[in-house]
């Protein structure tokens, strides 16, 4: 523990770069770095594509089997060949992209509440309940959690898509806690938060209105970079076999047919569109969420 | 520095006990018991009410979950339902081609990352570096499953260098050269998918750890003495970057568990990964926990192990 | 009566050691110290850095706990009041922090920082609480207009008094000032101070002004109390420490004080060699054999000093 004994002449260190308009600046970064604002750009399409095409589409009529229809190449009427079912993959490429997002951002979301809830509280109060806290998180960041997701995906009885996001979110908020905590833990420390006690700011308000909008930038990095993870957690789930159930098209579903050594070997069309699109998305987000990182980075160096 | 190492290993008691009840809760919530996979179904309800109270499954969690811990303490994981016969002997025979897997990976993964890492972080904002950087980016961003498919659809499809499932060549005679060489053959391809991906991280942590030393003042007061540039690297950045990368074997198994599910999947390698899943997808449910139980715990320790090495090679290291 | 009683006030915190972390011993950082502030005066705690001051004065206000001993606020004992009658307690004990930057949340405007109290105590609506910052900027000499101006867009000095405006906002009744000058620029540092001396007569406030520099100390206090190691060594008026000082310590900070005329250098500098001799002689049978002071003896009715137990 460091003990806050007398802080004598010492001035303690201040990032004078953290100034209120870090949002404008951040965005500032993100255009002028050539890489993330041609990734933002393709990935503002994709999802305006995506969200836009799956309105006019029907998932229904893309999931009905065709049994005239099977394995074929792509053609003009099928502009990415069928799958072993007769069923259009282009059509379960753009449905399985939109899944894929949307539950790449709900998991993100929910794992950001309970991750920087847990980790505000457990290091803005510190002592017990920190160290309680954080064994806790210490405990599941090295378990295997791939494989304990699916053993909970296995076990859960009357599987859906809110309890496959319920167990995502269940193991993958420890990531962000931690980092969260250990912010707040310096940030604490710092002469504003004593000033807002001595004033009679409640510990809640502190925590929310006063610590909280000074952690907002390191809060935009992690979750744009857990987007990406998030994404990529989900398709490989479902590419096993674990994720969304089959008849909700996911283009991890699209690529666990190439687990068949025929469609991978002489069916590319099947699995390889669906394999760039996540490789590609998953590069753009990470390349987005990297620009912000060195954004608050630099700031930091400037200060 | 020795209460550091006591008190770590202490952290590892609740964890390991965590571990357990997390498991046996997954045992106890998967349908079906350990009955299920000893009997014949034709056996009538009330000889079976009787077997139950035989082997305790009556009996309150508390009492069940003590029994159960009794058993794996003795390398007792119940019986497979699937193949007949103890857990602990079906997995017995999967655990060697995992291991080989798995160390296979973390060699290759050590032989990419330092040379690179050690090029990058030396000529850093070369074009060198930049295509090292360049490739560090994309291994991130690529899921180990997809990248994995596609070294199988070109490595293994398209050109035909390497086999695309199985351990070993069928008809070798265990023991002999040939034996060895097709498990190798075998091995490669499937660990260098994953070591080509696992290694990212371990690329760049290299990198940023080298540039940040050699701006230190101790490096900077080496070269003032004049002492030349691969004396610099080969005796004091080096010392200073690698021993840790050393140390983090433990925290890589984490990862390796992970890994290896994917890959032993798509690579048709019969090892512990390709064995979970096929007991889920076969309900072989006690095989299953027993996996999770063991992964869980080689995890446990290998981080135990990589914090302990890692504060003896590097005290600025603390374990809290 | 006077305004604040401290009596024996201690605060220790844990060491913890071993494998299990249990409490192997404690830092006192703060061990017995007592003081009284009348109304309207200053009161001065020297030391140099871990002595002990800045813990004393957070330990007032409730930023540190409070291992034993009584804070008497107007005759009412800080630690046995009710909850509901500490926080009215509270309103009246403001703090100025020695960092002007890390004091003020950068991502709020002057305006949120400034009313940070007000919202707490008052309920006054968005008009009434803007004229009343407002009137706040005025009174410490900063533009009203300046309100919407986040802390980085003003200078180290504009920014204390930002600080100030804050803790006077509630109209409190003691103030503690911890190093408040020492984080500015020395042309600002005066400014600064004269300016507090302007509101404390304006406002009738009492301070308590933490400082390692006797310097300023001499220039704002009316009594001073110097500690070293969590314990006082010698008590007095302000008139009575740097003309009498009686402990060794006490001699050898003042006459550490750079003399600014240049006449006077090697006269200074001798001064300077005896009180060292005098004090490496003394050591001894100045502090006890863990090196801390004695208890305080009274030598005047307002002067006290940690004299040796024996002779």
């Amino acid at each position: 523990m460091r003990i806050d004994k007398d802080s004598g002449t010492q001035i303690p260190d201040v990032d004078l770069g953290k100034s209120p308009s870090g949002f404008s600046i951040l965005l500032r970064e993100l255009i002028r770095d050539k890489v993330a604002f041609v990734s933002l750009l393709f990935l503002f399409l994709i999802i305006a594509g995506v969200f836009g095409a799956s309105i006019i589409m029907d998932q229904n009529d893309i999931v009905k089997v065709d049994l005239f229809a099977l394995y074929e190449p792509p053609s003009a009427t099928y502009w990415l060949g069928t799958d072993y079912g007769g069923r259009d993959i282009f059509g379960q490429l753009i449905i399985g992209t939109r899944n894929s997002l949307a539950i790449g951002i709900l998991v993100t979301l929910l794992t950001g509440i309970i991750g920087i809830l847990v980790g505000l509280i457990s290091g803005y109060y510190g002592g017990t309940i920190d160290n309680i806290f954080m064994r806790f998180v210490d405990f599941f960041m090295v378990l295997p959690i791939l494989m304990i997701v699916i053993a909970f995906v296995t076990a859960v009885p009357g599987y859906s898509i809110v309890s496959f996001s319920l167990i995502m979110t269940a193991f993958l908020w420890m990531g962000i806690a931690r980092l969260i905590r250990s912010k707040a833990l310096q940030e604490k420390e710092l002469d504003y938060v004593k000033a807002s006690k001595t004033l009679g700011t409640s510990n809640f308000k502190i925590m929310f209105f006063q610590v909280l909008p000074n952690l907002s930038s390191i809060i935009i990095v992690t979750m744009t970079l857990n987007l990406a993870g998030n994404i990529g957690i989900e398709s490989g789930l479902s590419f096993l076999g674990f994720g969304f159930p089959e008849s909700t098209p996911s283009l991890g579903t699209l690529i666990s047919y190439a687990r068949n050594p025929q469609t991978l070997e002489l069916r590319w069309w099947i699995w390889l569109p669906a394999s760039i699109l996540i490789f590609v998305l998953m590069l753009s987000i990470n390349n987005v969420g990297q620009a912000l990182k060195r954004a608050t980075d630099a700031r930091q160096r400037r200060g | 520095m020795w209460k550091l190492i006591v008190r770590r290993t202490f952290l590892t008691i609740p964890q390991i006990i965590i571990l357990s009840v997390l498991v046996f809760i997954l045992a106890q919530a998967m349908p079906g018991d350990a009955l299920t996979g000893l009997i014949d179904p034709s056996i009538d309800p009330a000889t079976i009410e009787a077997m139950r109270e035989r082997l305790g499954l009556n009996n309150p969690w508390y009492v069940q979950y003590i029994d159960w811990i009794k058993g794996v303490a003795q390398g007792d994981f119940g019986q497979s339902f699937r193949f007949k016969m103890p857990v602990s002997e079906l997995i017995g025979g999967r655990i060697i081609n995992t291991l080989w897997l798995s160390l296979a990976t973390l060699v290759l993964t050590y032989l990419i990352a330092i040379p690179l890492g050690i090029t990058s972080g030396r000529f850093n904002d070369t074009w060198l570096d930049r295509a090292i950087t360049g490739y560090t980016y994309v291994g991130f961003a690529a899921p180990l499953f997809i990248f994995a498919l596609v070294m199988l659809f070109i490595f293994g499809f398209q050109l035909s260098w390497f086999p695309t499932s199985g351990s070993v060549a069928p008809g070798t005679e265990p023991g002999t050269f040939a034996y060895f060489m097709s498990k190798l053959y075998h091995l490669l391809l499937p660990a260098l998918s994953m070591a080509l991906i696992t290694t990212v991280s371990t690329v760049q942590y290299l990198r940023s750890e080298i540039i940040d030393t050699k701006q230190k003042d101790f490096i900077v007061t080496a070269r003032a003495k004049g002492a030349s540039e691969s004396r610099v690297y080969n005796r004091h950045v080096l010392r200073n970057s690698l021993l840790p990368i050393a140390a983090f074997f433990g925290y890589e198994i984490t990862g390796l568990i992970g890994g290896t599910i994917f890959i032993e999947n798509i690579f048709g390698y019969p090892g512990m990964g390709e064995l979970f899943l096929s007991s889920i997808s076969l309900r072989d449910y006690s095989v299953m926990t027993a996996l999770v139980l063991l992964f869980g715990l080689a995890a446990i320790i290998g981080a135990l192990l990589s914090d302990i090495i890692l504060s003896l090679v590097d005290p600025r290291i603390r374990i809290k | 009566m006077s305004l604040i009683e401290v009596e024996n006030l201690k605060v220790h915190f844990p060491i913890r050691g071993g494998v299990f972390q249990t409490v192997k011993d404690h830092v006192r950082a703060v061990d017995g110290v007592s003081f009284s502030i009348e109304q309207g005066q200053t009161y001065g705690l020297v030391g140099e850095s871990g002595s002990g001051k800045t813990t004393t004065g957070r330990a007032i206000i409730g930023l540190n706990d409070i291992t034993s001993g009584k804070v008497l606020f107007e005759g009412k004992d800080l630690a046995s009041v009710s909850k509901k009658e500490y926080i009215d307690v509270r309103k009246d004990i403001q703090m100025i922090f020695q960092d002007p930057f890390s004091s003020l949340n950068p991502k709020k405007r002057v305006v949120d920082i400034v009313a940070e109290p007000l919202r707490n105590y008052e309920k006054l609506s968005g008009k009434e609480e803007r004229i009343r910052v407002q009137e706040l900027m005025e009174l410490v000499g900063l533009s009203p207009e300046a309100i919407y101006k986040y802390p980085h867009e003003f200078s180290g000095g504009q920014r204390q008094r930002i600080g100030i405006a804050r803790a006077i906002a509630l109209n409190p009744k003691l103030i503690i000032a911890d190093e408040p000058v020492s984080a500015l620029d020395v042309s600002v540092q005066a400014q600064v101070l004269n300016f507090m001396r302007k509101i404390q007569k304006e406002l009738n406030l009492t301070y308590l002004f933490i400082s390692h520099d006797l310097g300023i100390i001499r220039h704002m206090c009316d009594h001073i109390g110097i500690m070293y190691k969590g314990r006082y060594v010698e008590h007095g008026t302000s008139e009575e420490i740097f003309t009498n000082p009686q402990h060794i310590y006490t001699k050898r900070l003042i006459a550490a004080i750079p003399d600014s005329d240049p006449k006077n250098r090697e006269l200074h500098y001798e001064k300077r060699k005896l009180v060292k001799s005098e004090y490496d002689k003394l050591e001894k049978d100045f502090f006890d054999e863990e090196g801390l002071p004695f208890s305080l003896k009274s030598i005047s009715a307002t002067h006290q000093v940690a004299l040796p137990e024996r002779g």
